[in-house]
């Protein structure tokens, strides 16, 4: 425990190296949500009503998104890609540390600064726009909520390290891989763009047989009270399975592409 | 014109090999393409859902407002597929290689500007522009309307160039291109939607100073027949001083270029 302890200082510290780059990437995190926030603002001048959500509910969630996705989609083990691709993953199989907690710890390190910053710009924002922001205040949904998030982040870490790991195969698809499922698909299907209620019943039914929904979508959903235990519940363990059966599938993949790894460069 | 002559063949040739270099992603060229093409179609799909429920935005009806989404990409894509190169310019200054492009008998800023065409966003021009027109056309604009839109959307690409060079003299005196390109990015995806859904001083902000407005809302509103004749005005102006300014700039920031590493 206690060497995790210590990567996960180090890589804190690493998360400093490029300050700039992290400071631009939670300005740019800010303007994502400020977006949101106008575009609601605006649909929600006439008050009522929209997808079922009040104003204070939809501004809760967009703000409640810019903290679960710090805490959710930040991570380090976009880089395992660029180690397959350069051969440094073999400096990373040399070292006496288990390959997946060694990514895992370099998660939550990210994580963790990012949630710091996170809390920060969200209350800024939410006194500077004077946003009607709704605490939950009832354990019976805040306890629920914490173990979806929990099992969100793994959802995350396992969908990464997939990603990751089709560089084995296809190294000119280090980038256009990221790309498309973790900027794109994911942010779309998980509900870090928009509250995903308010699309279609049938393609709502589609989206939730994927894990993205699990990683923003639901969590939140839980925050605001909105899923009936019985959802939260059966939610929960579709998180589970899919924890399961991420880890299973990135366990078998991994095992192969160790098989096809040719440490080029090394 | 043979300078003009000269300046287009040189262009030819450096997008040609900007292009070459692009097929040999192979796979991850397509997913790329795949990926922009998705995220296009996912706004759309929101779009449409959210106006569904809501009936306007900002007053604007769907059409209305998918033909802001539609100009705010015909800009973005447009700029992306010809300033592509900006993308690349910090590498040439950290390691001295920008002596090279100095050196040669051609412009400097045209090289740094426009020398890397993105093929990838070349491909998603068409069918881009066969949108716009489609959704232009259910919007009834008169001749005069569509004239103002094709002149404002020149317009927004001189507004997004302007912008660009001032990227690339920054990125000579402060060596930081990529955060604050993307920075510029972020800010100018804001007329995804027409600037009127921002609240003020932001509104003002993005229609005059960082001038979102004057390279998207405007064009789509001209179209509209939403724009005065002294908005079309202001826009050109801006266009104008907007490009002088960054000219200005660039030529500064020769003078800092400390050539370093070369």
């Amino acid at each position: 425990m206690r060497k995790y302890l210590g990567l996960f200082k180090i890589s804190f510290q690493q998360e400093f190296v490029y300050r700039l780059n992290f400071i631009m990437w939670r300005v740019r995190n800010v303007l994502q949500i400020l977006v949101a926030y106008f575009l609601w603002t605006t649909l929600f001048i006439g008050g009522g009503k929209i997808f079922g959500y009040d104003k204070n509910q939809i501004l809760t969630y967009i703000f409640g998104v810019l903290i679960v996705r710090a805490l959710v989609l930040s991570s380090r083990a976009i880089d395992v890609a660029g180690d397959i691709n350069s051969g440094d993953l073999t400096l990373s199989l040399l070292k006496p540390i288990n390959f997946f907690k060694y990514w895992l710890t370099r998660d939550f390190s990210t994580k963790a600064l990012n949630l710091f910053f996170a809390f920060f710009e969200t209350l800024f924002l939410v006194l500077v726009l004077k946003v009607p922001f709704f605490f939950q205040t009832n354990f019976s949904f805040l306890l629920p909520f914490s173990f979806s998030l929990v099992l969100a982040i793994l959802i995350f870490f396992f969908l990464v390290l997939l990603i990751d790991m089709v560089t084995f195969w296809a190294p000119e698809m280090q980038w256009a891989g990221q790309f498309i499922f973790l900027a794109i698909i994911t942010e779309f299907l998980s509900g870090a763009i928009f509250p995903l209620d308010i699309l279609p019943q049938a393609l709502q039914k589609v989206i939730y047989f994927l894990p993205f929904p699990y990683l923003i979508f639901f969590p939140v959903q839980i925050y605001l009270g909105k899923l009936a235990l019985v959802n939260t519940l059966g939610g929960i363990m579709v998180e589970g399975f899919w924890v399961i059966t991420l880890s299973l599938i990135v366990n078998f993949i991994w095992k192969k592409g160790l098989l096809r790894y040719e440490a080029v460069g090394r | 014109m043979k300078t003009l002559k000269k300046y287009f063949k040189v262009w030819w040739l450096m997008s040609k090999n900007s292009f070459m270099s692009v097929i040999y992603l192979g796979m991850g060229g397509i997913f790329f393409i795949l990926g922009k093409v998705l995220r296009f179609l996912f706004f759309i799909f929101f779009l449409v859902f959210l106006l569904k429920g809501t009936k306007n935005l900002a007053g604007y009806d769907l059409n209305q407002t998918l033909f802001f989404f539609l100009t705010f990409n015909l800009v973005d894509v447009t700029s992306q597929f010809f300033f592509r190169e900006v993308y690349r310019f910090r590498s040439r200054v950290v390691n001295g290689d920008f002596d090279l492009v100095l050196a040669k008998p051609i412009n400097a800023l045209f090289r740094s500007l426009l020398g890397g065409a993105d093929l990838l966003d070349l491909v998603t021009l068409p069918p881009l522009i066969i949108a716009v027109v489609w959704f232009g056309k259910v919007l009834n604009p008169n001749t005069w309307q569509v004239i103002s839109y094709l002149f404002l959307i020149i317009n927004g690409l001189i507004v997004a160039a302007s912008f660009h060079i001032a990227v690339l003299a920054l990125g000579i005196i402060t060596l930081e291109i990529d955060n604050t390109i993307m920075i510029f990015r972020d800010v100018s995806s804001l007329g995804r939607f027409p600037v009127d859904i921002y609240k003020e001083p932001l509104r003002g902000t993005l229609t005059y100073l960082i001038p979102v407005g004057i390279m998207v809302t405007f064009p789509a509103k001209a179209l509209m027949g939403l724009l005065s004749p002294w908005g079309i005005f202001s826009s050109f102006v801006a266009g104008a001083v907007f490009l002088v300014l960054a000219l200005k700039f660039w030529n500064y920031a020769l003078t800092k270029y400390s050539s370093a590493s070369s």
